[in-house]
């Protein structure tokens, strides 16, 4: 098998870099995410491999906070498109776990099946390789198995690094886009036989079976509000989520100048089905945080038959006021039939 | 403070099943042992849910908007800080007073149950047990400033230093450098509107920032239209807030929004002073800003 | 059927403005086309995206034109980008993107007697299969349509109402404003009392509704009263819409999306979805 020494990182990074943008999970700051490596102070950041996971997930590097579409210009009456801006970046991200390579799966279904292709999402994501980070140690929020999920393997991984601590990482190129970047770095790995390291069991028991078809006949029932009552209906909970992919398209103007963007949205925000007219579907905090859940555990799956969230726990980690999916699920499944 | 939470409970069947309040507000135990979250009990059977513990540092008098349209009588536990946000929406006309029923908690000081989950989530390295919040370490007011009823011993505040100090320090900088510190510590903000949702002061029906017509501030995540967001809000803030310290204990990516908020506290105290905001409700009482006096400074403008 | 350069659904394409009608006083039709004609064919009931590039865009329904030379949208001034776009004169250059959502059923309801129901500027989407139907008038039955407005002021086409479908053949259009008002000597009533007044037979029929929630909300009731199945009715759904394919997330009743699985859907489909319509 291939092993990558931990003292040749350095080596690969600095090699990777330089035909792609590198993403690796760092402590920046206060904040902690997929930074790019260029842009990485040795002195003042740290990285976060061994950590479980970064608060920020990587989905910002597909599906940018804020991306630029097309820029115009106009005059009178007159109108020209200028410039779309696709973008066809080689990026590389690196040290992923399997929960977020599962959510970019899962944009993937979003952004490329159902009719159209999302061209924006397209050119950033068809020119991104995946390097996961098996997890081998799940937190105490972690319920990624019960969404469906290996924390160890993944299709959609482009190479799968196995962490034997002193050894190194085992390397295993797993699709065609990884058997090439491998070609290429080959030199810095090492063939040896070494044993994976035994997985930690997780700690937490979640069971996602038959949840969604419960959450179906349970749009009106009374549960909603003693289960949202403690939301304050901010966005942090949308924003950490790695599968949640909501945005809103919005236009800059300077004089004869202007562009439109897109940027996330949040369904925990009033304006966000605010009509023109004034109507609002989900006026109230209980009816957004509703349909939050529901999209994630009962309307995807019932649209693309896998639910929107992949058990990272970050929503659970990062909530001001406590509210927790796993215990959303527990109690949706509590509920009596006939309520 | 086991007994602390018996007596709450206390407070809250009396309460509840005499019908003399609809809603009772306080915490129940979250899913994690460090983690407690707000909770309303409706009926004499929810009261068995209710906790008051080291972690109930939610600021519930937020909560209050959600009720302001209705009738309903609302019992509501308070710590110091949280008391004064209830001055603050009573002063704003978003409560009445005769609606309320306020249990007032003399503060010990509490933890973070955010910091805790945080800490344990793995996505850290741990560093031992964390003591009382930095928003309880800051505190001026640990006892309730209005109440009907009140539990625990009279609390010493926890800080004691001077309170001004960073605000000074901010005040030092160049304007260059300055402008320099806003834009590292506001670049990073995500727009998550958390700061704005948990906060009592901001109880306007339609947001500034939610308006469409015209739309004042732009979406993006642009240090532009982050100062545009951050400078707004803190206007609003001028004159009312209370210092609960809420919206920097829940901001994801820790912006320093206390030093902005005591910036402003500390020049309205100077210019329209002295002044603290939510340290007593006085009906029709309002705070600076919201009233006009012929003498009022303006020579800052 | 894109002919945008890039390829990329998001992008518009440009037209022109080219004709404006003052239907109401808060309602214009414009008719947009560029120098080949359309940029892309439509069937009656589907959406497109109208941008004034500089302020916003708009998701709207686009009216089903016999000729395919231009595109044509009746538009009611209600927010940022409407009151704008009411401002604008012949000339004007706009963005448009689509053909999106499914349309009306137009094959489903061949052989079958069509009762149109409408109020206010939901008679935009419905005139596209109106007009679609008086085409085709050998595929389709009797066509009865009953459509009100406030006043007569707001009655939105009404050259169509008063001078062209009733003389179409095997046919009836019935109008209805809500308050009297001097000159008027049609009826007066809200279209939900109006319809139970005519009480259409529903007899090898399908009836197809747009109008103000309310008036869906009370016109399901009288349809159901007169013994209309959930299949025989159909309505048209309206959500706030960003990107108009399906990926943005805020037009979602349940796990439908309305502007790709919508807008329109018959009563059977919708007691499926959650009551958020």
């Amino acid at each position: 098998m291939k092993i990558l020494k931990k003292n040749q990182l350095d080596t690969l990074w600095e090699r990777l870099a330089r035909n792609a943008e590198l993403y690796l999970p760092t402590q920046k700051g206060d904040q902690s995410g997929f930074f790019s490596y260029k842009t990485l102070k040795p002195e003042k950041d740290t990285l976060m491999l061994d950590a479980l996971n970064v608060y920020l997930s990587p989905k910002n590097i597909v599906l940018p906070q804020t991306e630029m579409m097309y820029s115009f210009t106009h005059q009178g009456q007159e109108i020209n498109l200028e410039e779309v801006y696709e973008d066809p970046t080689p990026r590389i991200i690196f040290g992923l776990r399997s929960c977020d390579v599962k959510s970019i799966d899962r944009l993937d279904t979003v952004f490329f099946t159902r009719g159209f292709v999302d061209e924006y999402y397209r050119s950033r994501r068809e020119n991104t390789l995946l390097i996961l980070n098996a997890c081998y140690h799940p937190g105490p929020n972690c319920f990624c198995e019960a969404m469906g999920l290996s924390p160890r393997e993944s299709e959609s991984a482009d190479i799968i690094l196995h962490d034997a601590g002193e050894e190194g990482y085992i390397w295993v190129a797993n699709t065609e886009k990884g058997r090439e970047l491998t070609g290429n770095i080959e030199d810095i790995l090492e063939e040896k036989e070494i044993s994976y390291p035994q997985p930690r069991p997780f700690t937490r028991e979640v069971d996602y079976t038959g949840v969604a078809e419960k959450l179906k006949d349970m749009f009106s029932h009374p549960i909603w509000h003693p289960l949202s009552d403690p939301c304050i209906n901010c966005g942090i909970c949308t924003y950490v989520c790695p599968n949640c992919y909501c945005f809103d398209i919005q236009v800059k103007t300077r004089g004869e100048e202007g562009y439109r963007y897109r940027c996330w949205d949040s369904c925990m925000y009033g304006e966000y089905t605010m009509m023109a007219g004034g109507h609002n579907p989900r006026e109230t905090g209980m009816e957004r945080f509703r349909n939050r859940f529901l999209h994630k555990l009962e309307f995807f799956t019932e649209r693309y038959g896998e639910p929107l969230c992949t058990g990272c726990g970050r929503c659970i980690a990062v909530c001001p006021t406590g509210i927790n999916i796993i215990e959303i699920m527990e109690k949706a499944k509590g509920v009596e039939p006939s309520a | 403070m086991k007994d602390m939470t018996d007596q709450v409970k206390e407070i809250a069947t009396k309460l509840l099943e005499s019908g003399q309040v609809d809603v009772f507000m306080a915490w129940e135990k979250g899913d994690a042992p460090h983690q407690s979250k707000p909770f309303f009990a409706r009926n004499v059977a929810d009261v068995e849910k209710i906790i008051f513990d080291e972690y109930c540092i939610h600021n519930l008098s937020t909560y209050l908007t959600r009720f302001r349209d209705g009738k309903e009588k609302i019992a509501i536990v308070v710590k110091g800080c949280d008391s004064r946000g209830v001055v603050r929406m009573l002063e704003d006309h978003q409560m009445k007073r005769d609606r309320l029923h306020i249990i007032g908690i003399n503060c010990p000081g509490m933890k973070d149950p955010l910091e805790a989950m945080k800490q344990h989530s793995g996505f850290e390295r741990e560093t031992g047990e964390k003591g009382l919040a930095i928003k309880c370490l800051q505190c001026m007011q640990p006892n309730p400033v209005i109440y009907d009823e009140s539990l625990g011993e009279i609390q010493e505040p926890h800080f004691k230093g001077e309170r001004f100090t960073e605000v000074k320090a901010l005040e030092a900088m160049s304007s260059e450098e300055r402008y320099q510190f806003f834009s590292e510590v506001l670049s990073t903000c995500i727009r998550c509107y958390a700061c704005r949702q948990v906060c009592v002061a901001c109880n306007c029906r339609t947001c500034i920032f939610d308006e469409a017509k015209p739309q004042w501030v732009g979406r993006e995540t642009s240090v532009g239209d982050n100062f545009m967001y951050h400078i707004v809000r803190a206007f609003h803030m001028a004159g009312r807030c209370i210092e609960c310290g809420e919206c920097e204990r829940v901001c994801p990516v820790n912006i320093p929004l206390m030093l902005i908020n005591r910036k402003l506290i500390k020049d309205v105290d100077h210019y329209f002073g002295p002044y603290d905001a939510g340290m007593a409700y006085v009906e029709g009482g309002k705070p600076p800003l919201s009233l006009y006096k012929i003498d009022d400074p303006d020579d800052f403008i | 059927m894109h002919k945008n350069s890039s390829e990329n659904p998001l992008v518009p394409q440009i037209v022109e403005v080219v004709k404006i009608i003052d239907e109401t006083p808060d309602v214009k039709t414009f008719y947009v086309r560029d120098e080949s004609g359309v940029p892309f064919n439509v069937m009656p009931g589907q959406l497109a995206m109208v941008s004034m590039l500089p302020i916003g865009e708009g998701m709207f329904s686009v009216s089903w034109q016999e000729e395919q030379d231009h595109l044509e949208f009746a538009i009611k001034s209600v927010g940022l980008m409407t009151s704008e776009i009411h401002r604008i004169e012949v000339g004007q250059k706009l963005g448009v993107r689509g053909p999106y959502g499914n349309g009306f059923p137009v094959e489903k309801c061949k052989g079958k007697d069509m009762l149109f129901i409408g109020g206010g500027i939901g008679l935009a989407p419905l005139r596209s299969f109106i007009k679609y139907c008086f085409k085709h008038r050998e595929d389709y039955g009797k066509i009865q349509i009953i459509y009100g407005s406030r006043s007569y002021a707001d009655l939105c086409f009404k050259e169509e109402l008063f001078e062209l479908w009733p003389r179409e053949k095997d046919s009836e259009t019935f109008v209805t404003i809500d308050k009297p008002e001097e000159g008027w000597e049609g009826n007066v009533g809200f279209v939900p009392a109006y319809l139970e007044q005519l009480n259409p037979d529903p007899a090898n029929k399908i009836a197809v509704i747009c109008g103000p929630p309310i008036m869906i909300k009370f016109v399901l009731q009288s349809l159901e009263k007169m013994g209309y199945q959930d299949e025989q009715i159909i309505t048209t759904l309206e959500m706030r819409m960003k990107c108009g394919i399906g990926k943005c997330g805020r037009c979602n009743i349940g796990s439908e999306y309305i502007c790709l699985d919508g807008p329109v859907f018959d009563l059977a489909q919708l007691r499926q979805l959650p009551p958020e319509w």
